[in-house]
């Protein structure tokens, strides 16, 4: 859907009058690079990321000197809204209709359900990150760890371990902290390593795994090691430019009462970044949920490798929330312990709601790199954790 | 999309968290326990939107009067991503469809058989039944029962069950879906009747039976049988999960 006046400049477009500077998102975008001079002033009270973030090409000339289109009257946004608004609320009956068929049926509740389930964890993420956008300094934020990349990494992912929430949740904070100027390896250790060795997620596999403690301690050891080592390979190997330059983008803390507006405008911004996101990752869920067979899992259970390669797939396409997906393998009784610990290892770490989060929060080009290593990594750590946990294939 | 569509979005989304929690809708997605946190999170969205909304009107009656460095928040500015379009589906989802709780579809797609843990649990995890009458009894803990309990706590006892029913070729069985966080974790529960009435697949019912001895092993994908001695039918219940 476009929504074609997305380049109108300031908040004089919400009375609803259609502005003229209005052009294609895509040039806009394309023009968007942080080569720009910034014209930026943060001297407002109004200092919201939105104005610290963007106001490279709100202000920039090229902007402002873009050719015209008069005499046409653009639609807005608000204005296609409400017209898919109307059009869902006439349509209800056949919509309710075409969800009747029993595939569709179960892929909508299952949508719904993970975007219900997930929401408060995003919300819970937006507001750690309003709240180190608007009161953590980045002095105070490199203080925290180590100053050499080889120990910051292992600090930052035990620091995961106090964020008891979903991966919904540590995306949005590791964003902020990366655009705090936290190092870029040691905030993408904590993004893999807050969602799978919380004690949440601990206490949950515990349960689930009654009389198996080494499950915990493999859960526990292969997730951190993922974290670990992905955070590793990224200060030897990546690239900065990897992840998109809006995150880098600092927000300007103003003081006082200043604070508290940088505060909820970061919230709702990173909420209404990431929500959209969050729902393609549920949609997307949804959908494997319903497609994959349940024959997937019969008769591995005579198959280590396969069985292992098929539950790294399994927790990639389930997408099952980290305090759940621990009750699901231990329900698969059929397959050996190992298959299950790299699913439970797997799954914290990449699944298509995380790599549609990670795309819209960190770029493409980011996604497309770290989410495909990510998994191998993740495999091959939870192999060898279960290997010494569970003393051998079993 | 503009910010102020943005933010009229957010207050149908903040809307939609607290009707579905306020209801209840939300025990056909989530479990009961998350019904604090869908309150407080669509307060936050609801808040965060009222503020911007406030705050953007304010500052553009300001900036009308007098342009001004407090009126000039350049809101939109660089290409922002359609993606939060993509939030009007769950909100779309929940206020005109709310699609039902899951229930005879999923098992039917499910394979055969209880999936149990492997990690035996021991007689001394149940304590004994209630004594006397037909005791109520969770789908899951009946099978649990019937699969690891050696102390006979089941042996001749009446017990009240209540799921959905089920047909799977083969005997007619009584269905539940146990969830953990979410719907998308559901995973069925069955036991397989004799002696029930003949009632259609997702039909609702709340019976009286017995455990019939040398069932629920591997051998039968750890299904317990029950000889149905009294059925009921019921309306769908509330919590249609469980947990």
């Amino acid at each position: 859907m476009a929504s074609p006046t997305d380049t109108t400049g300031n908040s004089s477009a919400s009375d609803g009058t259609p502005v003229g500077e209005a052009e294609p998102d895509d040039a806009a975008a394309a023009r968007n690079d942080p080569g720009q001079p910034s014209t930026a002033t943060p001297s407002s009270t109004a200092a919201g990321p939105d104005t610290a973030t963007t106001s490279t090409t709100a202000a920039s000339p090229s902007t402002a000197a873009s050719p015209r289109r008069s005499g046409w009257r653009r639609v807005t946004s608000l204005q296609v809204f409400s017209a898919v608004l109307v059009a869902a609320l006439l349509l209800q009956r056949p919509l309710a209709a075409a969800l009747d068929g029993t595939s569709v049926r179960i892929a909508a509740t299952v949508f719904v359900a993970v975007c219900v389930q997930a929401l408060p964890f995003l919300v819970l993420g937006v507001v750690l990150s309003g709240l180190i956008a608007a009161f953590v300094s980045p002095a105070a934020l490199g203080r925290l760890l180590p100053k050499r990349a080889v120990f910051a990494v292992p600090a930052a992912g035990l620091a995961g371990a106090v964020l008891p929430g979903c991966e919904c949740a540590s995306v949005p904070v590791a964003r902020r902290l990366i655009g705090q100027g936290l190092p870029d390896a040691a905030a993408l250790t904590f993004l893999l390593a807050a969602p799978a060795i919380n004690p949440v997620v601990l206490v949950a596999t515990a349960v689930a795994f009654p009389g198996e403690p080494a499950m915990v301690a493999g859960r526990f050891g292969g997730s951190l090691a993922t974290a670990v080592v992905m955070g590793w390979l990224w200060s030897r190997f990546g690239r900065p430019e990897w992840i998109a330059a809006r995150v880098r983008q600092r927000v300007q803390p103003g003081s006082g009462g200043a604070r508290w507006w940088v505060f909820l405008e970061t919230a709702r911004h990173d909420l209404v970044g990431a929500g959209g996101f969050l729902v393609l990752g549920g949609l997307s869920s949804a959908v494997l949920n319903v497609a994959v067979p349940a024959s997937w899992l019969e008769g591995l259970a005579g198959h280590l490798l396969l069985g292992i390669v098929v539950m790294a797939l399994l927790a990639v396409l389930l997408a099952l929330c980290s305090e759940a997906d621990a009750f699901v393998a231990a329900s698969l009784g059929a397959l050996p312990l190992l298959p299950r610990l790299v699913f439970l290892v797997v799954g914290p770490a990449v699944d298509v709601k995380l790599f549609a989060l990670q795309a819209g929060t960190f770029g493409r080009g980011f996604a497309a790199r770290f989410a495909p290593t990510t998994l191998v990594v993740a495999t091959v750590c939870g192999t060898v954790a279960g290997l010494l946990a569970l003393g051998g294939a079993r | 999309m503009r910010r102020d569509t943005q933010n009229v979005l957010l207050v149908l989304l903040g809307g939609a968290l607290i009707k579905i929690s306020a209801t209840d809708l939300y025990l056909r997605y989530v479990k009961p326990g998350n019904k604090w946190y869908l309150l407080t999170a669509g307060a936050v969205i609801l808040l965060l939107a009222a503020v911007s909304l406030v705050r953007d009107a304010w500052q553009a009656r300001a900036g009308a009067r007098r342009p001004g460095p407090a009126g000039d928040g350049h809101h939109h500015g660089h290409g922002e991503p359609h993606s939060p379009w993509l939030l009007m589906l769950p909100v779309l989802a929940i206020f005109l469809v709310a699609p039902p709780a899951l229930g005879a579809d999923s098992v039917q797609r499910a394979s055969a058989g209880n999936s149990v843990t492997t990690t035996a649990s021991t007689s001394a995890d149940f304590p004994p039944l209630p004594q006397g009458g037909a005791p109520e009894l969770r789908l899951s803990d009946f099978v649990a029962r019937a699969v690891w309990d050696r102390s006979g706590s089941l042996a001749g006892r009446d017990v009240t069950l209540t799921g959905f029913v089920v047909h799977r070729g083969g005997a007619p069985e009584l269905a539940r879906l146990v969830i953990t966080c979410c719907a998308a974790d559901a995973r069925p529960m069955v036991v397989r009747l004799t002696g029930a009435p003949d009632l259609p697949s997702g039909s609702w019912l709340r019976l009286r039976a017995r455990l019939l001895p040398g069932s629920a092993t591997a051998a039968d994908g750890y299904t317990p049988s029950v000889q149905v001695l009294d059925a009921e039918p019921i309306a769908e219940p509330t919590e249609a999960y469980e947990y």
